[in-house]
């Protein structure tokens, strides 16, 4: 690995271990091998959004470029977001692309993750599902987000219609991951879930 | 976990050249003189119109990878080499501009050829030799073009493919239309 790239990540580590924001337990990194390349990020659901209370897990891929070239971020952590793929955790972010600038730290990189959890950009999708629901049906995007925050990311509003509606499909021998998103995706509505699940 | 990665940060950066034990306070001081993009102090330092520090080798390395996109790494105005002002503390014996210094590289860096030089034939010399006709003012402007005196041209297209037939097809078109035109202004 290029020198340049161990030592910023050397550094911003440890700006990261100091900064406030971790003291808040907003964010937090922790390495993954010695040579700077692999590291896991940790933010906290912000206030006054469905993601309230839970942690989401992130993977933070540096390349040898860094910083020239920004780090490879995705959600390891399931999460219902427009710009956040429910499948793979693929981030759509300007700044993780073709914005990203040189100055940026992992610590900047991870409040900007967190901020796009507060100010979603359903017009700049990353999941086309989410983001349908997200501009024809708030309410119900937010439901669906708070759900997914409860079931994956240690969130504390547990819907028991949506659990009870989960168990249902578990019941006929589909998998809960499976039945959550067919439940997500076709707004809660159970026959056509299963229409989806079984076709 | 964050301590025992502190404590290893602080073991291996002993070949930077500057005391990693240093308190923090002294470090605060420090760092509004460190470079925005290796987040070291900034060595061969240039400041851009916006106000912001870098290390030329790292400001350069930054414009080398987008050179579409050229702004500044901390606040995104835009920047170029020619903008930015070299630092000369007072303890520097070198006073040359750092910006005449060319980082290392990666491999793979290529110049652009310059323009004009990479005609393939010059005339005669190689068998690219070209007739054509040409009616100037002068009388004598016929001639010259006929006999292509200096002028680099490309080569001809190798016998036989596409590109030939269809030079064979223009040429032949053209000496018509002279032909027509010459008989016209004789009518005429």
């Amino acid at each position: 690995m290029a020198n340049i790239a161990a030592q910023r990540i050397k550094r911003e580590f440890k700006e990261v271990v100091k900064s406030e924001e971790v003291a808040k337990c907003a964010i937090k990194v922790e390495l993954l091998n010695d040579n700077y390349t692999e590291l896991k990020g940790e933010i906290a659901g912000p206030p006054d959004t469905p993601y309230e209370g839970g942690n989401f897990v992130l993977e933070i891929r540096v390349p040898e470029t860094y910083p020239f070239n920004p780090p490879k971020v995705r959600f390891i952590t399931k999460i219902w977001h427009p710009n956040i793929s429910s499948v793979t955790g693929a981030i759509c972010l300007d700044i993780l692309k073709d914005q990203w600038a040189a100055a940026m730290t992992l610590r900047t990189v991870l409040l900007s993750l967190q901020a796009l959890l507060s100010a979603a950009e359903p017009d700049d999708p990353q999941d086309a599902v989410v983001a349908r629901q997200y501009k024809e049906n708030l309410e119900m995007f937010q439901l669906t987000a708070r759900h997914w925050t409860s079931m994956y990311a240690g969130g504390p509003n547990v819907n028991t219609d949506c659990d009870s509606k989960i168990k249902r499909l578990v019941d006929m021998g589909v998998d809960d991951h499976q039945a959550l998103v067919a439940l997500s995706s076709y707004n809660w509505d159970i026959e056509r879930a299963t229409e989806q699940l079984f076709s | 976990m964050a301590s025992s990665a502190n404590e290893d940060v602080k073991g291996s950066t002993g070949d930077e050249g500057h005391n990693s034990e240093t308190k923090d306070e002294e470090k605060k001081d420090d760092s509004i003189f460190e470079c925005n993009i290796c987040l070291d102090t900034a060595r061969d330092a240039v400041v851009s119109l916006c106000g912001h520090l870098f290390c030329w080798p790292c400001l350069h390395q930054w414009l080398e990878t987008r050179p579409n996109r050229q702004v500044c790494p901390v606040c995104k105005a835009a920047i170029s080499k020619e903008k930015v002002v070299p630092l000369y503390g007072r303890g520097s014996t070198k006073q040359e501009d750092p910006r005449e210094k060319v980082p290392p590289r990666p491999a793979g860096q290529r110049t652009e050829p310059e323009p004009g030089t990479s005609f393939p034939g010059f005339g005669f010399g190689d068998n690219s030799f070209h007739m054509s006709f040409g009616i100037g003012a002068f009388p004598f402007g016929f001639f010259t073009s006929t006999f292509n005196f200096g002028d680099p041209r490309p080569a001809a297209a190798a016998h036989g493919t596409h590109q030939h037939m269809e030079e064979q097809f223009l040429s032949k078109i053209f000496l018509w239309l002279a032909i027509l035109f010459l008989t016209w202004l004789l009518m005429a």
